[in-house]
């Protein structure tokens, strides 16, 4: 496989993970736990869309759209039933009972749904060849919306009124509140944010690959790992996450470590050494052991 | 009918070992482990090697799987210092993932003979004196054993909470400062609580192997942390009698497809399904409004 | 006894501790005062092990200290309480006072299974020392009540009943009286001067300056983490400085609550 094709495809992960790890982020900083049910509003956003598209026939553009407005309302009256009551609760007390919830969540979708694999209604995707790279036009889709919904993050977190309270409540809860923030607004369109950006995050999974109930829970130590990657509550250290997890992830069952071992063929140590494929989930749990036993705020630290 | 009495039985005093494990971790000393079911499958491997490879006798596989499973929570308990608790549980859903991706992956443990290992598991794993009994007799003299280890188990973990040793991990469970502070070393208690603790899952696990006599990485996936979770939550957390409560009831929520199926007009893949709702339902629930669990857990009177 | 030279210990943007040196005698009472933020919390947890300190150094009995973890400096006789109170509380008052002791048999693994008589022998004699000890900070009635359920004046006698558990030669109290009403006050000073006639020493901070003019043979002021003056209770009531501070601390205070930092 050409170089040009292991980046592609390290960035087209990368896409993906990091709209779903934005909102882990957010509302691992805000609401102070990490929430194992994070996921799984993606895998919620995904069977919506699947609803739009396919049930109703609507494009798949609308779909997306619909499904992160719906995610993102159905996130608010979970708090509203949930987390509402459980603002000062512990963190493991609040990490079991999103596990619990994704538990639920997981499995009434799977109830629903089937365990079978899905997938959208879209147009047969052609691949475009360039310098020996094969890309179809759904995965240059894939890397143009995880684009489109980066920059207008940034732009919400910057210039709106909204993302100035999100960073000060953010910054320090108690200030924020007393200096006139309405904490608990914020922290409904923290839900809301966090979850439609998963939403459209698993969408691209699913248009990459295919729709499964259990899809969320495969990805929910990549998402840590990109989020924990990135430090805590920093929404560009979050991208920059699951940017480097995409590398790693990609370039670490392409590469030879045989050469480096053997320094680039001074020496005849090994033949070859590839990383099994087998242990390509290994990569991201390892990164995530390791950035834990070393640098626990990640590597852009908690925000400045 | 009575047969599958007593397996659900064998599986309820299997996971009651587990339960009780997770209680003495994190009931007792506030660990929130969520790399469980890695002791089940360490004992579950390490004894199926013992006995299957090392042609050992059964004992020394209960031994073997309680040793490696105890290593292992050692291990796991050193960053315990240096991590906040959920960062903590993170990596140790981590490291659970790594172990069970190493049987999944290094298939050639089991070499090429009858016993596969790898993605298709181990079969054929030896019964403790199968031969003395007919096909149908022999879940109840299994059960004799699970029994006898379970209280073995109950007692043993009892006795400790009650001990000037469960005293100092009682201690912890609400912060390291008090502890220290009275020159308690937190760090050697809490290796002491998952070594021991995982010693106990390796026992179920290799209890498991020689029941089911196959087993392959797929049995240990990540849920069954988490079902051991609820049971815990649900029983009573510091309640040893409640953890073992909780087995009950999980167990038989997790295993009431078998004889509902026959009742219910229902796909069995939905109820399949349905059945993990409910426990993640119940999780929720318990944590929102019975935070204790069923059963409280019981004040320490001393007589004077 | 414990000997403080030369330490440093700066927060983000604050030094707590500047550079302070102070001598604490065998046998004294002594006490440290200061107004809110000015470093005492902070110098009690650096002593005591629980902050690593960035400058100087502390002995203990001549031996040093400041490089050993929590643990080992409550094993080397010198325990502290903390200012807001720590007590586990889904533990009973006794099982908190029981949990102190030092060199208990039963906290070993092999210990708590094979050595069952010697550990229940050390186990009565831990109880009635608990039960005895309680008594003198009148928690005895609240023995099997849990920690949790305690006032915030109740935690701190169980703090220092817990401590004198443990059996310590010297003893670090962070305003042990906060909360404490005043005639059960009283009786607590008594319990002090009787436990510092037995030979115990005694280091703590306190507002309250009826206490200190009491009971303290020797006080120390803190100021922005610097030491601004030593001396008998009367010496210090007489200290310009000191009373300057007091002065412009109530300021400091409120500049402080308000998120800014000096
Ligand atoms: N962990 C910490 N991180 C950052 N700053 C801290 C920390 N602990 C203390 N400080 C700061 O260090 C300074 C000294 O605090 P310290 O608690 O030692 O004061 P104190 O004399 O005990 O005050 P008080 O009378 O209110 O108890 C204060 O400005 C405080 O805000
Ligand atoms: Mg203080």
């Amino acid at each position: 496989m050409p170089v040009f094709q292991v980046i592609i495809n390290s960035i087209i992960r990368a896409s993906e993970l990091s709209l779903i790890a934005i909102g882990l982020t957010l509302v691992y900083d805000l609401l102070k736990f990490a929430n194992f049910a994070h996921t799984e509003y993606a895998v919620v956003g995904v069977y919506l869309a699947l609803v739009f598209n396919v049930n109703l026939g609507l494009n798949i553009f609308t779909s997306v759209l619909l499904s992160a407005i719906f995610t993102g309302l159905i996130a608010l009256s979970i708090d509203r039933m949930v987390f509402r009551r459980m603002r000062d609760s512990g963190r493991v007390i609040l990490m079991v009972t999103s596990f619990g919830l994704g538990l639920a969540m997981r499995n009434t979708i799977r109830a629903i749904w089937g365990p079978t694999p899905r997938s959208y209604t879209i147009a047969l995707q052609k691949p475009i060849s360039f310098l020996g790279i094969r890309i179809t036009p759904v995965q240059i889709w894939i890397i143009a919306t995880a684009v489109i919904f980066m920059v207008a993050f940034h732009l919400l977190l910057h210039k709106t009124k909204l993302g100035k309270a999100m960073r000060a409540s953010s910054d320090n809860p108690a200030l924020a509140q007393a200096s006139g923030i309405a904490t608990e607004g914020v922290i409904l369109w923290v839900w809301f944010i966090a979850t439609s950006f998963a939403a459209v995050g698993g969408i691209l999974i699913a248009l990459e690959t295919y729709l499964l109930p259990h899809m969320g829970f495969a990805i929910i130590i990549p998402v840590f790992c990109a989020t924990i990657l990135g430090g805590i509550g920093n929404p560009y250290g979050a991208m920059l996450g699951a940017l480097a997890l995409g590398f790693a992830e990609n370039f670490g069952l392409y590469l030879n470590f045989g050469n480096i071992i053997n320094l680039g063929g001074l020496f005849d140590f090994v033949k070859e050494m590839h990383i099994p494929t087998g242990y390509r989930d290994a990569i991201s749990f390892g990164i995530l052991i390791a950035i834990l036993l070393t640098k626990p705020s990640g590597i852009l630290g908690r925000k400045s | 009918m009575i047969q599958y009495l007593a397996y659900l039985s064998i599986m309820t005093g299997i996971y009651g070992i587990l339960s009780l494990s997770l209680n003495l971790q994190y009931g007792f000393t506030g660990l929130a482990n969520f790399g469980h079911v890695a002791f089940f499958c360490l004992g579950a491997y390490t004894s199926t090697i013992l006995v299957v490879l090392v042609k050992g006798p059964f004992i020394l596989g209960l031994l073997g799987g309680m040793v490696a499973a105890g290593l292992f929570g050692f291990l796991i308990s050193i960053p315990t210092a240096n991590l906040k608790e959920d960062y903590w549980a993170i990596a140790t859903l981590a490291a659970a993932e790594i172990v069970r991706l190493f049987f999944l992956n290094e298939d050639w443990i089991f070499g090429r003979g009858p016993y596969h290992g790898g993605a298709f598991g181990i079969g054929g794993i030896p019964r403790p004196l199968q031969s003395w009994f007919s096909a149908t007799t022999y879940p109840f003299f299994y059960l004799c054993i699970v029994i006898l280890c379970l209280v073995l188990t109950y007692f043993t973990v009892r006795f400790l909470t009650n001990s000037p040793f469960g005293r100092v991990l009682k201690a912890m469970r609400e912060g390291d400062d008090l502890p220290l502070a009275m020159g308690k070393d937190v760090s050697k208690f809490r290796m002491k609580a998952m070594a021991f603790g995982g010693a106990m899952g390796g026992l179920a696990g290799s209890l498991v192997a020689h029941f089911w006599s196959f087993i392959d990485p797929y049995q240990f996936m990540p849920i069954e942390t988490f079902v051991v979770w609820a049971m815990v939550v649900v029983g009573g957390k510091g309640n040893n009698i409640g953890a073992l409560v909780g087995a009950v009831i999980i167990q038989f929520f997790y295993s009431s497809t078998l004889f509902l199926k026959d009742f219910i007009p229902i796909d069995a893949q939905v109820l399949a399904s349905l059945r993990m709702v409910v426990i993640g339902v119940l999780i929720v629930l318990i944590m929102l409004f019975m935070k204790e669990g069923l059963i409280k857990e019981k004040k320490r009177i001393y007589q004077g | 006894m414990l000997k403080v030279i030369d330490v440093h210990k700066s927060f983000v943007g604050i030094k707590a501790l500047d550079g302070v040196s102070l001598e604490v005698e065998r046998g004294s009472i002594t006490g440290l005062i200061g107004p809110n933020g000015s470093g005492k919390t902070t110098l009690f947890n650096v002593i005591s092990g629980f902050l690593p300190k960035e400058a100087g150094e502390i002995y203990l009995k001549g031996e040093r200290i400041d490089e050993l973890p929590p643990n080992e400096v409550a094993g080397k006789g010198l325990c502290r309480t903390f200012q807001i109170s720590q007590a586990p509380e889904k533990m009973t008052v006794l099982e908190n006072m029981l949990l102190a002791p030092k060199d208990q048999m039963g906290e070993g693994l092999w210990n708590a299974f094979f050595r069952k008589k010697r550990i229940m022998h050390q186990e009565r004699h831990n109880l009635e020392k608990a039960l005895y000890l309680l008594s003198s900070v009148e928690l005895i009635d609240l023995s099997n009540e849990y920690a949790g359920n305690l006032s915030g004046g109740q935690k701190k006698l169980l703090a220092l009943g817990r401590i004198l558990m443990a059996d310590p030669e010297i003893i670090l109290l962070d305003e042990p009286t906060a909360g404490v009403n005043p005639t059960l006050n009283k009786s607590l000073m008594r319990l002090i001067e009787d436990l510092r006639k037995g030979g115990k020493t005694f280091f703590f901070v306190e507002h309250n300056m009826k206490v200190i003019s009491d009971i303290c043979d020797k006080v120390y002021v803190l100021d922005f983490g610097r030491k601004i003056a030593e001396g008998t209770p009367g010496e210090i009531q007489q200290n310009e400085e000191v009373l300057e501070a007091y002065l412009s601390g109530s300021s400091r205070e409120w500049s402080r609550k308000v998120g800014i930092d000096t």
